[in-house]
C-alpha cells in the first residue's frame, strides 16, 4: 500500500522558488504522471517525495504517515533516473544483485538469484546478465536500471524522464513495457516528463505543473477535453491546441484575424465580449465554402497524415488534415471548424469559461 | 544554378567503408534531403559534394564539371552546418558580407546584397549587432544569409536545425522550404530526423551503412519503401513487422492460428518467392472493429495510448504484438475483445533474409 499526498509543500534554492504550495494526492497503484517544462518543479516534486529533499514548508503523508522528515531509505521507494547510474564494469547481474546485497537487507543467495531472474525475464534481459554494463545499448542499460530499481520490490517507484536520452523507437517499446510492467506489479508509479506524447499515453492521472504550482490532475482525456485554463490547453496535443482571439456575437465568433465569423454550437461567455477561442488541429478542416481564408505557411508530412500551418494575417493556425490531400506553400484555403469542439477562455487569465 | 551529379563514389576512413558505390543525380533547383542514422554516410556524402571531404574514387560533378578534384572554394557552393559557426567579433552585417569581400566585389553592390538577404530572411533589424546578442534562430537565420549571398550554385545543410527547440525547428524549416521556393537554387540537406525530411524534401535519399537504400519522393518513401530498413525508418510510430506464411490466399502471421483472406492477385507475385516472408503493416492499416466481422480476426488489446487526437492501440495475435491507429476513445482500455484486419492494399511482403520488399500487394 503506498498512497501518497503533498499538502502546501514549498521549496526554495537561494533565490529561486521551485515548489510554490504544492498540493498532490496519488493513490496506492496509480500510474501517476507529472508533466511539467524544465523549471515547472517537477523534478523537484519527485525528489521530496523520495526523501532527497527536504521542503521547507508543507508535508509528506505517505499512507497516512506524516513522513515529511524520513530519510530515504525509510520510505520504500525506488528512483529511475535519465542517466543510467548503473556500475560499469560490473555484469548485468551484479547490477541487479547489488540493492539485494547491501547490509540492511537480509537474503539469502537462493533468494537474490531468483528475485534477479524473475526481474530479468520479466524485462527481457536474461541472454544479458552475464555481460559487462558497459557493453549494453542505450535500450538496454536502461532496462537494467529499471530492473535494479524492481529488485527490492519498492511500493513506489519514482521515475525521473527515464526515456528522454532513448532514440524514438525504443522510446515507444519501453512506453509499453513500462505500463505492462506497472499493471503487473500493482505498485504506485510517479513519473516525471515533460514530454505530452509520454504524460497522455502512459497516465492513469496526469498532473500537469507549472511554475512549482499543480495547474490541473486528470485523465488523460479530461486534461485533453477539458482543459482548465489555455496553459494546460497548450500542455496536451500535438500540435497544440489553436488559440484565437475575437469577440462572441450569439452563435457566431468573430475573429480579430481576418475578421472571419466562425459558427459556434454552445456559446460560453458574454454576448459582444472578448474571448479567446480554442481548437485543436484535427477539429480545424479545410472547406471551399469555409467562412475562413488562410495562406499554407508551412506542409509538415507525417505520411499518415499532414499538418498544414495556416497564416491569417500572422496568427498562425494549425489543422490536421488527410495525407492525401494535395497543398502547396503559400496557397490560399477556405476553412473551417468543428463549432461543437470549440473551447472559450477568459482572455485575461485564461481559464476554461466551460467549466464555470 | 546547378545539377549535381554523384557517380560511382567511394569513400574510406582506413579501412573503414563510409560510401559504397553511391550514385546519385539531383537536379537543378531541387531540395534533396539525405536521411538516415548516425554513422549511415548521409553526412560524409555532403561534404563531399562540398569538398571538405575527398572521395577515395568515383565523380563529382557539377553542371557536367567534374569537381571532385576541386577545393571547397572553387565549387561554388556554399555550407550550412549545425553550430552557426559565426564570426562572434564581427556584426551580422560583416558576417554575412564576408564571403562577398573574399571575392573582393564593391562596397555599393556588396550592401545590395545584404540588405536583400537579410530582407528575406528578417533579420534587417539585427544587421548592427554581434552574433552573441542573437537568439539561436537568428543564428541560423544570419549564417544561411551568409551562404547564400553569394548566390551559390548549391546550398548544402547539415543539420542546421538540429539544435534548436521544437517550435522554432518548425519555424525555420518553414522558413527555409519557402526561401528555397523563391530562390530555386539547389539544395541538398542532411538530417535523421524523418519528419523533416517528409515535410521539406522534393525527393529524400536514404543512407544506411554507406548504401543508399531509396530515393524518392516523400510519400513514395512511406507508401513504398524498397525494404525494410526503410519501412522501419520513416513512419511515427514505426511500421508493425511480423513473420508470415502464405497459406493460399491466406496470410497468418508468426504463431497465429487465424489468417487473414487477401485477394489471390495481391499474392500472385509472392507465389514464387523461396525464401521466409515478413509481413510490414502500418498502424493506419491494421483495422479494427468491436463487433465480429467478415475477414476479421478476434484478439485482445494489450495497451491503449490515448494520445488526444487519436489512439494507438495494441493487439495481440499469436506472438505478434500488432499496432492499430483508431480514432480516439475507439477503445476503452486494455483487456477488450476487438476484431482485426489488415487493409491488402497497404500491406507490404519483405524478403526476410534480404529485407527487400517483394512488391506482393501494392
Amino acid at each position: 500500500m503506498a498512497d501518497i499526498s503533498l499538502h502546501g509543500i514549498s521549496k526554495k534554492f537561494g533565490p529561486n522558488t521551485a515548489l510554490r504550495g504544492l498540493d498532490l494526492d496519488i493513490k496506492d497503484g496509480e500510474f501517476f504522471v507529472l508533466l511539467g517544462q524544465t523549471g515547472a518543479g517537477k523534478t523537484t516534486t519527485l525528489r521530496v517525495i523520495a526523501g532527497l529533499e527536504i521542503p521547507d514548508s508543507g508535508s509528506v503523508i505517505i499512507n497516512g504517515q506524516n513522513a515529511t522528515k524520513w530519510n530515504a531509505a525509510e520510505r520504500d521507494v525506488a528512483l529511475v533516473l535519465q542517466q543510467y547510474s548503473l556500475y560499469p564494469r560490473m555484469t548485468v547481474r551484479g547490477n541487479l544483485e547489488f540493492p539485494l546485497k547491501s547490509r540492511t537487507q537480509n537474503f539469502t543467495a537462493a533468494e537474490i538469484t531468483e528475485r534477479v531472474d524473475r526481474v530479468a525475464a520479466t524485462l527481457q534481459i536474461t541472454k544479458l546478465l552475464d555481460r559487462k554494463v558497459e557493453r549494453l545499448s542505450g535500450g538496454e542499460m536502461q532496462r537494467v536500471s529499471i530492473g535494479r530499481a524492481i529488485v527490492r520490490q519498492p511500493h513506489v517507484f519514482l521515475m525521473d524522464e527515464p526515456l528522454s536520452a532513448l532514440d524514438a523507437n525504443l522510446r515507444d517499446v519501453l512506453r509499453v513495457e513500462l505500463k505492462k510492467l506497472h499493471n503487473e506489479l500493482g505498485a504506485t508509479f510517479v513519473f516525471v516528463t515533460h514530454d505530452q506524447v509520454e504524460a497522455m499515453s502512459m497516465g492513469d492521472k496526469i498532473g500537469v505543473l507549472n511554475k512549482g504550482k499543480l495547474v490541473q490532475v486528470g485523465t488523460p482525456s479530461e486534461i485533453y477535453a477539458k482543459p482548465i485554463n489555455t496553459f494546460v490547453a497548450r500542455s496536451v496535443g500535438t500540435p497544440p491546441m489553436n488559440l484565437v482571439d475575437g469577440t462572441l456575437k450569439g452563435n457566431t465568433a468573430i475573429w480579430d484575424a481576418g475578421k472571419f465569423a466562425l459558427p459556434l454550437s454552445t456559446p460560453k461567455g458574454p454576448n459582444g465580449g472578448r474571448v479567446r477561442f480554442g481548437i485543436r488541429p484535427e477539429d480545424v478542416f479545410l472547406d471551399q465554402n469555409g467562412p475562413a481564408t488562410g495562406r499554407v505557411f508551412d506542409v509538415e508530412n507525417h505520411g499518415v497524415i499532414k499538418i498544414l500551418t495556416l497564416d491569417i494575417d500572422g496568427v498562425h493556425l494549425h489543422a490536421t488534415v488527410s495525407a492525401q490531400t494535395k497543398v502547396q506553400i503559400d496557397e490560399t484555403l477556405k476553412f473551417n471548424w468543428k463549432p461543437e469542439k470549440v473551447l472559450y477562455f477568459n482572455i485575461e487569465n485564461g481559464r476554461n469559461l466551460g467549466l464555470d | 544554378m546547378a545539377q549535381i551529379d554523384i557517380r560511382n563514389v567511394e569513400k574510406f576512413f582506413g579501412n573503414l567503408q563510409v560510401l559504397k558505390n553511391l550514385n546519385l543525380t539531383i537536379a537543378d533547383g531541387e531540395f534533396v534531403v539525405m536521411l538516415g542514422q548516425s554513422g549511415g554516410g548521409k553526412t560524409t556524402a555532403l561534404r563531399a559534394i562540398a569538398g571538405l571531404e575527398t572521395v577515395s574514387s568515383g565523380k563529382i560533378l557539377i553542371n557536367g564539371n567534374e569537381v571532385q578534384d576541386r577545393k571547397a572554394a572553387d565549387r561554388d557552393i556554399a555550407f550550412v552546418f549545425q553550430s552557426f559557426s559565426l564570426y562572434p567579433h564581427m556584426t551580422v552585417r560583416e558576417n554575412i558580407a564576408f564571403p562577398l569581400r573574399a571575392i573582393r566585389m564593391n562596397a555599393a553592390d556588396r550592401d545590395k546584397a545584404v540588405k536583400e538577404v537579410a530582407d528575406t530572411l528578417q533579420i534587417s533589424e539585427h544587421l548592427d549587432r554581434k552574433p552573441s546578442a542573437l537568439s539561436g534562430g537568428d543564428m541560423q537565420r544570419v549564417a544561411i544569409g551568409r551562404a547564400l549571398v553569394r548566390r551559390p550554385q548549391a546550398l548544402l545543410m547539415d543539420e542546421p536545425l538540429g539544435v534548436l527547440d521544437s517550435k522554432l525547428r518548425e519555424q525555420m524549416r518553414a522558413e527555409i522550404k519557402r526561401l528555397h521556393i523563391a530562390r530555386g537554387s539547389t539544395s541538398v540537406y542532411v538530417t535523421h530526423d524523418q519528419i523533416e525530411a517528409m515535410s521539406l524534401a522534393d525527393r529524400i535519399v536514404i543512407l544506411h551503412d554507406g548504401v543508399l537504400q531509396q530515393v524518392g519522393p516523400p510519400d513514395e518513401v512511406y507508401l513504398h519503401p524498397t525494404n525494410l530498413f526503410v519501412a522501419k525508418f520513416v513512419g511515427s510510430p514505426v511500421m508493425n513487422v511480423s513473420d508470415v506464411r502464405i497459406d493460399g490466399a491466406t496470410v497468418k502471421l508468426n504463431g497465429a492460428e487465424n489468417g487473414f483472406r487477401f485477394p489471390e492477385a495481391s499474392l500472385a507475385a509472392l507465389a514464387s518467392a523461396k525464401s521466409d516472408l515478413t509481413l510490414g503493416i502500418r498502424p493506419e492499416a491494421v483495422l479494427l472493429e468491436h463487433k465480429k466481422t467478415k475477414g476479421f480476426v478476434e484478439v485482445e488489446t494489450t495497451n491503449i495510448e490515448p494520445l488526444g487526437s487519436h489512439d494507438i492501440v495494441d493487439v495481440r495475435l499469436g506472438e505478434t504484438a500488432l499496432r492499430a491507429r483508431t480514432e480516439s476513445g475507439f477503445v476503452s482500455g486494455e483487456g477488450q475483445l476487438v476484431w482485426v484486419n489488415l487493409d491488402p492494399a497497404q500491406a507490404h511482403f519483405f524478403d526476410t533474409a534480404t529485407g527487400l520488399n517483394l512488391r506482393g500487394a501494392n
